[in-house]
């Protein structure tokens, strides 16, 4: 059998282009691969930087690639990628390139991969110049309807926003403060050499500085920690949980605020984690099993509520939507190929839906949370707008915090270069 | 020490049933020496005897970037553990240059013999349980094209075919 980094990397990049897959599931079949983090690498590089690596290529080649030479085109960008932004020496980033296209069976684009990669090379200088007279899109590496869109929302705010989106993503573990203190926890990583600190935000936060895979955490086996972002992490506190309540987890896989919210209240009387995907669900499976803690798992469609629900309502509901995911771009830059204007309408009508639907299996008096990790109003702020104006029954609950941008209804982190956490929309609404 | 040729698609040879290793001795050392020469040489991760047109049942892997992983694979046969499906862009060093999307059961669990005829098991998944289904495929006359549409499948040979002649 016959496989190469740089023209699986490029096959990735196709698939994406042709709006198929993600890139988290086609780098996930690579995973025993030794070259796996050269792959990703170069994968998640060229996916961040693809909107400028394409309007560089568009100067060096004006012919626009048919649909069937997407994966030169990928391949292309691939070779720009190692050039600019990888410590490859050029010469082998284009020896290497100009072989893959071989791979590829395009043994026909050698010649146009190397000279493509050579004028490149050559007026580095000029191309770069030009790039910062182009437009941000191009210059931020982002598509320009998502710009216009965040531009509008954010004005003061969207410039550091794009920035961040580019940054790569901290690594942060929840400690399982129901084992020990997170000062404790800290200790312990110290004496195995971690460097760490930690999260300001959330109690149970704690930044490590290198990544690392997470079998060298001490504990993590036996549930120590796990990771999630710090922003994440806010959601049990803002849940007001005590014993005995009845807890709804709408779309929890894969799992990470289910375990938190059990971590956090060991008395809780049920709490239900719910999520359409069977795949998905084995995932919050495995994390509950290496926490050690149990929740009632229901593989279901939360808005085919007949199909879960026994009728008894809940106290605390945390709607975790699905969504654009536009404040997590810095750790899924293929969003930005694969985010389209018409799937960000689906996404806010199947919110509103979810809203609609379990705003009826909740208690009076009890909470919902609903969160996104976008950035986008429409599916955040203004969608709980038009919730607050159609049911005289919900009521919004500011949440007092010294964190984020507080909104008319509801707290907006945004992601930003200098803290932490990714962006995150947090709304609490009680049932009157 | 040799470097084989490689047998290229649509070689009948290819189509060959692999018979039982029963031989243990020094004549197996030097080809799985010569297999694995051949495979790093032609910058694969994987070979089966087939491709280099002996038929017996035997292959050669190394999944890993810095060729020093190697696993020998004798008389294997595999049964899947999780059914569940992934797919996985295959390419094969017998039809060189193409890469197409093949789906393949997730885990695997392989038993095989090593070079002393010393029976042993393993699980895998990912890319190595791909590579090994591929290659114990090939100890079959079965190559990955063979997945494709009949149309993928022609248009492969006839760019193939249209190759070796030019080198011919």
């Amino acid at each position: 059998m016959a496989i190469r980094t740089r023209a699986a990397a490029a096959l990735i990049l196709q698939k994406l282009l042709l709006g198929k897959g993600s890139l988290g599931a086609s780098l996930d079949l690579h995973r025993e691969q030794n070259d796996y983090q050269l792959l990703q690498e170069m994968c998640f590089g060229c996916c961040r930087w693809f909107h400028q690596l394409d309007f560089l290529l568009l100067q060096l080649r004006s012919k626009p690639f048919k649909r069937k030479d997407q994966d030169l085109r990928s391949l292309l960008i691939l070779g720009l990628y190692q050039l600019k932004f990888m410590r490859i020496p050029d010469h082998a980033a284009i020896n290497e390139t100009v072989d893959a296209s071989d791979d590829l069976n395009k043994r026909w684009a050698r010649g146009l991969t190397n000279a493509v990669l050579r004028s490149y090379q050559r007026q580095r200088k000029e191309l770069e110049e030009g790039l910062q007279r182009a437009d941000l899109p191009k210059r931020e590496s982002h598509p320009e309807w998502l710009v216009s869109i965040l531009a509008q929302s954010w004005p003061k705010q969207f410039e550091d926003i794009l920035t961040a989106n580019n940054c790569r993503p901290p690594f942060t573990l929840r400690v399982n403060l129901s084992m020990q203190s997170r000062q404790q926890f800290l200790d312990t990583i110290d004496q195995a050499d971690i460097k760490a600190r930690a999260g300001k935000l959330a109690a149970s936060a704690v930044y490590i500085d290198q990544p690392l895979p997470v079998s060298k955490i001490p504990g993590f086996f036996e549930g120590a920690a796990s990771v999630q972002d710090e922003a994440s992490q806010l959601v049990p506190e803002l849940l007001q949980l005590t014993p005995g309540l009845k807890v709804l987890d709408a779309c929890a896989a894969p799992g990470g605020k289910t375990c938190h919210i059990l971590e956090s209240e060991g008395s809780l009387t049920t709490c239900i984690a719910l999520d359409r995907s069977p795949t998905r669900l084995i995932k919050i499976e495995e994390n509950l099993e290496r926490l050690q803690l149990e929740a009632c798992l229901l593989c279901a469609d939360g808005n085919d509520r007949d199909s879960w629900w026994s009728g008894e309502a809940f106290d605390r509901i945390l709607l975790d939507a699905p969504c654009s995911a536009s404040g997590v771009i810095r750790r899924h830059p293929d969003i930005k190929l694969l985010l389209t204007p018409a799937q960000l309408e689906r996404l806010i009508l199947e919110q509103e839906r979810l809203l609609e639907t379990l705003w009826t299996c909740l208690k009076p008096g009890g909470l919902l949370l609903y969160t996104t990790c976008s950035i986008v109003p429409q599916e955040n702020q203004a969608q709980i707008n038009r919730f607050l104006g159609q049911h005289n029954d919900a009521k919004y609950e500011s949440i007092t915090a010294d964190w984020g941008v507080e909104c008319e209804s509801g707290r907006q982190l945004l992601p930003s270069a200098d803290s932490g956490t990714d962006g995150f929309f947090f709304s609490l609404l009680r049932k009157l | 020490m040799a470097l084989l040729p490689i047998l290229e698609f649509p070689d009948p040879r290819l189509r060959k049933v692999a018979s039982t290793v029963t031989d243990f001795n020094e004549k197996l050392e030097v080809l799985i020496h010569d297999m694995f020469e051949t495979m790093y040489d032609a910058r694969g991760i994987g070979l089966a005897a087939t491709q280099v047109d002996v038929h017996r049942r035997l292959l050669v892997i190394d999944i890993s970037e810095n060729k020093d992983s190697p696993l020998t694979f004798i008389n294997p046969e595999f049964e899947v553990i999780e059914g569940e499906l992934s797919e996985y862009d295959e390419g094969c060093l017998s039809v060189p240059g193409f890469y197409e999307t093949v789906s393949r059961p997730r885990v695997i669990k392989v038993r095989a013999q090593d070079q002393s005829g010393k029976p042993f098991e393993m699980t895998a998944d990912g890319i190595l349980a791909v590579c090994i289904q591929h290659e114990i495929d090939h100890l079959e006359g079965k190559l990955f094209v063979d997945y494709l549409s009949s149309l993928k499948r022609q248009r492969i040979r006839n760019k193939l075919e249209k190759e070796h002649k030019k080198s011919a």
